[in-house]
Order: structure tokens, then sequence, then C-alpha cells
């Protein structure tokens, strides 16, 4: 008789966007790796917008798939419509946004999980983790399975304790009535985590037949690559509806607000503020006349539409009320109810930047369990501990992404560095070298790196050689001098200057009214050329100004970030510091000078003394 | 580390001035300013300082990391005394990429460095403490001086213009009622304006510390020299009934009333083919570019003279000479027994208006505030000089650059403080 398996490299709690992205990558990386779900049905489920990517988001995904991580091509696969935001703007803030069938995409997610050799996916409740004497990790299940593994990795998503409101109702649950986990919490507290509380939300579903789309705006998807640079073009021909909310929904929101529970104090937990309620953004911005609300498919085999900007705790008729009041949303027939859900998250600053416990080693965590919010947050974490985990079970040094080469930095140092009071979503303006984390050179940035950790296989990384080859092809092109007679014609379709004497491909390019397909159109060169490839070519052409500033601060960053704290530094032995300083510094223990300088409450001079102390040591 | 650049001497008179910089780019930046750059580190070179509109001689020592005070290259510059040179090399210096070293940097650095031991790392740790407290102390005085508001009101309103333009970028989908982008770069041409109104105060902060240039020219033989000595009140130029007996500038200081006056005596100018004289002449024509005033001396009504482009004084001299019913529209002057030499100092005095400078408006006095106001002018310049080429991103990131860089003043520099500032004025998400 065969003994049922319970011994495996690491455990994966959770199936969220974080797990699956940290399951896939350990078992790529060689890890015998087993999964838990408290019900598989959850699997890369998405329990609110039927959309990936987004400003900031977009770039991650890009980030992740360049890594050769799994959420770009799922993406793809489950793609309802595909558009690029903030076209015009520049490239820094080209962030492309998917629509998926939500359905899809959690099926296609649970099938290459199903196919990845050396990933086992259970569907189990953990109930308990505890450290044996051997220091291996013991995940106790509910219906009473011992699982060991030499490594522990935590993706529970908004599933810890969770409960969700609808107006007087609260009920112990997950996301849309999946149950919650209720006991691994007090494991988490019993190993010495602090517990935080946080709270969001999500709209109704509504039934697209009572939907009157004839007095809403259709968007419709863009002709751009798809989200991974691996996949071919996808389908791209569901239509999303712009709508308004009236004067009407403010009335019945304001004649009911004392029914609200964030307002009566049923919700206690602290939500975001770029996901508000539609009572929140109704009371706080009274001014507003009116707010737009967009309705996006759920999927191709169901009639349900997701109806952004509307969600709300208020009471299941209240709903029903202000939903109706929403232009061309008369007769809607609600599916689902809104709620607000609140759960359980640990304070990330007890992670490494390599999202590794500084408590635990081996224990880590990734996904809504640290405080952030969003799937792409999510997923990037996920791959970034599938990957650190592995290389802590194989013996290999730990890898840290860095704000200046990936928004996946920017985001872990910041979760792990400042303490949130909120759920961190990414954007734009947190990353301070926008300019250089673009979505289009995500591959340039990772997949060599992608490469070296074994994440990127064969396929992808020929491919990204070959653009890259292509690209150094069209940039020695660059310095071919065009004379007058050649290049005058093409300048005076655009009104450009005379020429006098010759001018090089480059400076051509650094014309603003110059685009690069036209002039190689017309010169009648690279005209089989990847877009991809010229594009990449153009923005290093026409940013180029910009581009060398920022890399100037990023050098500049990078001397402070090169100077590491011993990781036995004893904060209260350094006279000098102030003392709330001492108390941040010892209780977040950066790594290095930069990361110290990023703790808020530590001053500049903080740091002099910092460093002053450091070189002490040396002589 | 980024090159930082000071006067290492007392400001003010004083026969040679040491202009100090220590930095990864110290050496180049250095090879602009001075050649022939010396061969080897820590040997003294005779040779010229070249900066816009004059060259002079100096010396130069250099020092190879990691063997100099800071522990970083390390490069000296010796200077004729006075200010105007040394302004002039250090804002050069600055202009190619070095910046004003804050109080007691170098000795930072050093520690920070390595370059000094134990015992002195515990008191520097003190002094850093007590200018922690100095800070603090400078920092409450900025909130409730008047250069303090300027700046904080400053970044405030560039606090919004991000605010707006990030929410624009990061949020595109939402309809949002921001300021749009033409009228951020009207908001940007205000704070140019202001930022400019600043900086034109920079002259004033010069004169009321380091003093009025006044520069005495004219044809040779009117008695520059000793109407010098006469102001001066002592011998200080050598004087000659001979033409072209002052080969080189001379300057010196009085006070008078609650300011500092520097006389520069220059070589008379004239046509010579002394080679010598031809340098003195080419110095003079150098001291009147530094010049606040310009003492125009003459000796008879026939003399045109140029229009200079600055404040200028017609003196006449050698009134002891002329009947006064002779006399016309000059300052008549007499060198040799005084006469109206008290007048004329009033003249000079009332030209720039010293008197009725408002101590209470804002005068830029520190180096470091006009150093930080310039950088941050140059960020809005190019945001709005770039408007209709750029994009927004590249907008935004010369308005964030302006931001961060007033934070240097007013100590507001984290970016979270932009994205509290979307969230409460916009209603966003989904």
């Amino acid at each position: 008789m065969t003994q049922l398996k319970t011994n495996y490299q690491c455990i994966v709690i959770g199936a969220g966007h974080a797990g699956c992205e940290a399951g896939l990558a350990l078992a790529r990386l060689g890890i015998d790796t087993l999964m838990l779900a408290t019900n598989l049905d959850t699997v890369a489920y998405c329990a609110c917008n039927p959309s990936i990517g987004g400003t900031a988001k977009g770039q991650i995904v890009r980030e992740i798939d360049a890594l050769g991580g799994q959420m770009g091509i799922n993406t793809d696969k489950s793609l309802l419509q595909i558009r690029m935001l903030n076209q015009g703007k520049g490239p820094a803030v080209h962030s492309p946004r998917a629509q998926v069938d939500k359905h899809a995409y959690h099926h296609n997610m649970k099938l290459t999980l199903e196919n990845t050799q050396g990933l086992t996916l259970r569907q189990a409740e953990a109930t308990s983790i505890h450290v044996n004497t051997d220091g291996d990790y013991i995940v106790t299940t509910a219906v009473g399975i011992e699982y060991g593994a030499k490594a522990v990795v935590l993706c529970c998503g908004v599933y810890l304790n969770s409960r969700i409101i609808v107006g007087k109702m609260i009920k112990q649950c997950g996301p849309n009535g999946f149950s919650s986990a209720t006991q691994l919490t007090q494991s988490l507290i019993n190993l010495g985590y602090t517990i935080k509380r946080f709270k969001t939300g999500t709209p109704a579903r509504i039934n697209k037949n009572s939907i009157d789309f004839s007095v809403m705006e259709e968007q419709k998807g863009e002709n751009i690559p798809t989200f991974s640079f691996m996949s071919t073009q996808p389908r791209n021909s569901a239509s999303c509806y712009l709508t308004y909310s009236t004067q009407q929904t403010k009335k019945v929101i304001l004649d009911n607000k004392q029914l609200a529970p964030i307002y009566s104090g049923e919700i206690d937990g602290i939500g975001p503020r770029y996901c508000p309620s539609i009572e929140d953004k109704i009371i706080r911005f009274a001014d507003k006349q009116r707010h737009q609300i967009f309705l996006e498919p759920e999927g191709d085999n169901t009639n349900e539409y997701y109806v952004q900007g509307v969600s709300s705790s208020m009471p299941a008729d209240i709903q029903y009320q202000i939903y109706t009041t929403i232009k061309g949303l008369e007769n809607v027939q609600i599916m689902r109810d809104a709620y607000a859900i609140e759960y359980d998250c640990i304070d990330a600053t007890a992670l490494y930047p390599t999202l590794q416990s500084k408590q635990h080693a081996g224990m880590f965590f990734a996904g809504q369990i640290n405080g952030t919010s969003g799937y792409e947050e999510a997923g990037a974490q996920g791959i970034v501990v599938g990957i650190n985990c592995a290389r802590y079970l194989q013996g290999k040094s730990q890898i840290i992404f860095r704000r200046d080469n990936s928004y996946i930095g920017v985001l872990i140092d910041d979760i792990t560095t400042k303490e949130g009071n909120e759920p961190y979503r990414m954007m734009t303006s947190r990353a301070e070298h926008r300019l250089i984390l673009r979505q289009d050179n995500a591959d340039i940035r990772l997949t060599q790196l992608g490469r070296d950790i074994g994440l990127v296989d064969d396929d992808r990384y020929n491919r990204f050689i070959d653009k890259l080859y292509k690209i150094h092809q069209v940039e020695n092109y660059l310095d071919t001098i065009l004379s007058p007679a050649v290049i005058q014609p093409f300048f005076d379709l655009l009104g450009e200057n005379q020429l006098k004497t010759g001018i090089t491909v480059r400076d051509c390019l650094k014309r603003t009214s110059v685009s690069i397909n036209e002039l190689f159109n017309y010169l009648d060169v690279f005209q089989d050329m990847d877009s991809q490839v010229t594009q990449q070519v153009e923005i290093n052409v026409k940013y180029k100004g910009y581009i060398d500033k920022q890399l100037i601060q990023i050098e500049q960053a990078e001397r402070m970030e090169s100077r590491i704290i011993p990781t036995d530094i004893d904060y209260g032995q350094i006279k000098g510091l102030r003392i709330e300083a001492m108390q941040k510094l010892d209780k977040i223990r950066p790594l290095n000078i930069g990361q110290a300088g990023r703790i808020s409450g530590v001053s500049p001079a903080d740091i002099t003394v910092l460093l002053v102390y450091l070189s002490r040591g040396k002589g | 580390m980024e090159t930082i650049i000071a006067l290492s001497t007392p400001i003010g008179r004083g026969a040679v001035a040491v202009v100090r910089m220590s930095g990864d780019d110290t050496l180049s930046i250095a090879k602009k300013v001075f050649a022939p750059f010396p061969q080897h580190a820590r040997v003294m070179q005779y040779g010229k300082v070249t900066v816009d509109d004059f060259a002079d001689q100096a010396m130069c020592v250099y020092f190879s990391a990691p063997h100099s005070y800071t522990g970083e290259d390390v490069v000296e510059l010796h200077l004729h005394g006075g200010v105007g040179v040394c302004t002039a090399v250090i804002d050069k210096c600055i202009e190619y990429g070095a910046r004003m070293a804050q109080n007691g940097e170098f000795s930072k650095r050093a520690f920070v460095n390595g370059k000094q031991n134990l015992t002195n790392a515990e008191g520097i740790i003190e002094l850093i403490e007590a200018e922690n407290k100095l800070q603090l102390a400078s920092g409450m005085n900025l909130l409730s001086n008047k250069l303090g508001k300027q700046t904080i009101d400053m970044q405030a309103r560039l606090t919004d213009m991000l605010a707006s333009v990030e929410a624009m970028l990061d949020y595109p989908e939402e309809q949002l009622e921001t300021e749009d982008l033409p009228s951020v770069l009207n908001g940007l041409m205000d704070i140019s304006k202001q930022l400019q109104q600043l900086l034109s105060t920079v002259k004033t902060g010069r004169i009321i510390k380091q003093g009025i240039n006044v520069v005495i020219v004219g044809a040779s033989n009117v008695g520059k020299s000793s109407l010098l000595n006469c102001l001066l009140g002592q011998d200080r130029a050598i004087v000659s009934s001979q033409a072209g007996t002052t080969r080189d500038t001379v300057t010196d200081s009085i006070n008078y009333k609650d300011i500092t006056i520097n006389f520069v005596d220059t070589a008379g100018i004239r046509k010579t083919r002394y080679k010598l004289e031809q340098e003195g002449i080419r110095r003079s024509q150098c001291a009147i570019n530094q010049a606040d005033i310009i003492l125009y001396v003459v000796d008879n009504h026939n003399t045109v003279i140029p229009n200079m482009d600055k404040p200028t004084i017609k003196v006449y001299n050698k009134c002891d000479l002329l009947r006064e019913d002779k006399r016309g529209d000059y300052v008549y002057v007499s060198a040799l027994n005084g006469e109206n030499i008290v007048q004329l100092k009033d003249i000079i005095y009332d030209t720039l208006k010293i008197g009725q400078i408002d101590m209470s408006n804002v005068i830029l006095t520190s180096a470091r505030h006009v150093e930080v106001l310039t950088r941050t002018l140059n960020c809005i310049k190019s945001a709005i000089d770039n408007s209709t080429d750029n994009t927004a991103d590249c907008i935004a990131q010369d308005i964030k650059e302006a931001w961060m860089t007033l934070g240097e003043i007013t100590g507001q520099t984290s970016s979270q403080d932009i994205i509290d500032r979307i969230y409460s004025k916009f209603c966003l998400g989904k």
C-alpha cells in the first residue's frame, strides 16, 4: 500500500494571483512543491475587476512576463479586449490594460498549474503552521493531514479571518461567498507577526439584458501588441461601456447615509483611498456633479457585467435604488450584490526585500497578505517569492529587485521599508525612474535576469536575443548621413526647415515631427522590421536627454544602495541617533543606506550619523 | 559622491583666496577652469584660471583619493584675493556640475570616508548634533522668514500642479476636474517669474554681504590713484605725474554708513606699446565687468565719456584748478585738497539706493539658496521651453525635479506627499 505523500520541499498556501506565480516559479526551478487552496475553484480568481493591467499595473505584468512568469500569457489566452492607456502622453506612462474572461482566466491558469511538473495542487484549508525541532515547517490542514517542508510560502490573499459586509449583514467569508480561513491568523500571531486589518470592496454584477447600452459610450479594443512577449495576436473583440451617475444617485445616497456601515461604525478596517465606495465618493466629493462608471463584461459564457465605480457596502435594497439611478441602468437586474470585505494581513516590514521573513528563514509572504492590493501587485510578489524561495532551498543567493530596474523593485522596496496604513496600489508616480521603467522595455530590463535565474526558456530567450540583435542593427544605421537632396523632400512634407548640410538619421529622429516608421518608409529601409524594435530605437533617440538625466539620478542613488549595513548592527549603540530614528531603523533593519534613507522618520542627519558610525568600524 | 565646492578662506579682502573642491568630478571640472593642470598630485602648479570674461594667474594643486583631507579627489585653487575672482570661479565650477558645499560638509566627508580616527569621530557626532539643532533653529527661522514662506508657497503650488499632472497620468480614464496642461504651464510661468524676481535680489544681497564694487576708470594721468587714496584716507596707490604709473588694479575698502565700499583703481586706458601696461588695461576691463558703480574720472570738460552700461558717476578731478562758474554736470572733487570727497561717497551710497532697501523684503544672501533657486528655475524653464515638443511624462519629470530641488530648502522631498495630495484633491478609483 502506498503512503500519502506529506513531505515536500516547499508548501505554498493559497492559489490566487500571488500563489500561482509563486508555485509555478518554484516548480519550474525544480522545487517539489505542494499548493494548497481552500477551494480549487478560487485558483487565479478575479474577485474584483475582470481586468488585468492599467497604469503601472500593465508595466508590472510586462515585467512578470519578461521574467518568465505566467500572468501575461494567461491574460492573452483569456483576452476579451486590450487597449493601451495614456497614448500621446509619452512612453513612460503607456500602459496596456486588458479585459479578460474571468472564468477562462481561472480555467487557463488552473490547467497550467495542473500540467506543471513538480507542482501538486490540493484543495485543503491550512489551519496552522509551526516549526518542528528539525526546523521544518509543519502545515496542518482542516481535515487533519500534516504536511512538512523546508520552506513555506504564504499567499493567503484576503481570506484570513475575512468577513463581507452588505448593510447590516456581516458574514464570515471570503470574496464572493467562498469560505474564509479562520484559524491561520493565530499561527501567525504565535510566530510573532503583527496583524493589521484592511478593507476593500467590489461593486455589483448585473445582467447584460437589463442594460440600456444605447445611452452609453462604447469603448472598443485597440490594435496593440499582446500582453506577453510570447503571444501572437489574440482575440480583441469585446467592448466596455461608459456611463454616469446622476443627481438622483447623490440624493439616494445622502438620504440613506446613516445606513452606510462605514459611517455607522460597522466597518473598522482601513480602506484604500483609490478604491472608494460610491457612498464615499459622493460624501467626500460633494461638489462633483456626476461620477463616471464603466461597464465591463465578465466573460463570454455569462451575461454578468462588472460595474466599475459603484462599490458599496450599503444594504442590498439601497444598492438597488442607487444602481437604478445610473444612466442606462434604470431597469437594472442585479445578480450579485456589491460588498465590502475586511481581512487580516501582516506588516510587510517584517520581511526582507526578498520577501523572506526576517524572523524565520525559509518563510516567505506574497500578495494581499502583505497589505497590497491588486492582482498584478500580487503576481509580482508571487514570482519574486517563487524565485527566492527556490534559491533559498538550493543554497543560492537571494535576488533583490531594484527600484531602478523594475516596478517590482519599487513595490517590494516600498512595502518592506514604509509602514503602510492602507492597501498599497502601484502608481507610476511612485516610480522615481519612470522614464526607464517602461512597458516597452520590460524584456530588455529583466529577461536576461530571468534567464540567469532559470525561468526564461530557450524559446523566449532566443526571441529576446533576436530582438536585441535587431535593435543593434537599426541603431547602427542611425549614424548614416543623409544628404539634403535625399531628405529635403521628406522635410518639406513635414514643414521642417531647409537643410544646408547633410544630417544623420539620428538627428532627423530627434525632431518631434519625424516618426521612425514614416522616415524608414520614405528611405525604404527596414521595411519588414518588427515595430517593437523600431519603437525601442525611436524612444531611445527622442527621449535621450530625459533618459540620460534619470541615468545620472540612478547612479547617484546607487552609491547609497551600495553601502551595506551589517545585519548585526545595534542601533541602540549609535550615539547621536534620534530615538525615533533608532526605533524605526531597528524595526525595519534596512539592508543598505539607500533603504535606510527611505524610511519615514529617518532624516538625512540620522543617515549622516549612521554613515559616520559605519565608517568608524573600518578605522 | 557629488562634487562640492566652497571658498575655504574668509570672505572678503586678502592677498590670496583658496577655493576647494571635493568629489568624483573634481578633477574634470578643475581641468575646465585651470590650465595647465598639474601633472602630479600634491605638486603646486602655476597657471591660468579661465572663466567666461576673464583669465587670471592662479595656482592649483590636487590630491587623489583616498590621499586627501576628505578621502575623495580634492582640488585647491589659489586665486587672487577679493570677491570678484572667487565668485566667478565658483560660479563656473557650479555650471560644470559642482554644487555649493554645506557647512561642515568637507569635514563630514572626511569622517564618512574614514579619514579620521575614533576620537575625532566622537567629536564629529557631537558636531553634527549641534548642527542639527542649528538646522532645526534655522528651519524654524525659515518658516518665519519671508524667503522660507515664499519657498514653501512655491513648493505648495508645485505640489498642486504635480498632483494634477500625476493624477492625469495615473488615472487616464477618469474625467478629472484637474487643471489641464496649459493651465499648469501658466502656473509654472508665474513661479518662474517669482524665482527670477527672487534671484534678482542676489545683487543686493551680495552688496549687503560683500560691499559695493566701485571701479575708478578714466584716461591716464587724470588722478585716479590720487582719488583712490583720498577716498580711502590713506596712501594705498603709488601716485606720480607720469601717465601709466598704475599698471595693475589696486583694490581696497572702506566702511561708509552701514555698507562696505570696495574701490578698485585701474590702469588708465590708453594705447600703449608696453606689454605690462596692456595687461593692466585688460584687467581694468575685467574690473569694469564686475563693477556695481563706475567712477569715470576726467580733468577737463572735453573728454567724451563712453556709455559703460552700468551706473556711472562722472567725476571731475582737480577742481581746485577750475573756476567755480565753469562747472557743469559733474561731481567736482579735488583729490589734492579733499574737496567734495564726502559728497562723492554720499552719491555712491545713494546711486544704488542702499538706504532705501527694505530689509524686511526677501534678499538672497546665502550662496546655497541662490544655487538651489537657480537649479529650480532651470528645471521649470526646461518644462516650459519644451512643453510643445515634450510629452506629459517628460514635463512631469521636469516639474518633479523642480519640486525636489525646492525641497532642499523646505525639507519636503517625499513623493508620498504628492500622492496624498492627489487623493485629497481628486475623486478617483473604481
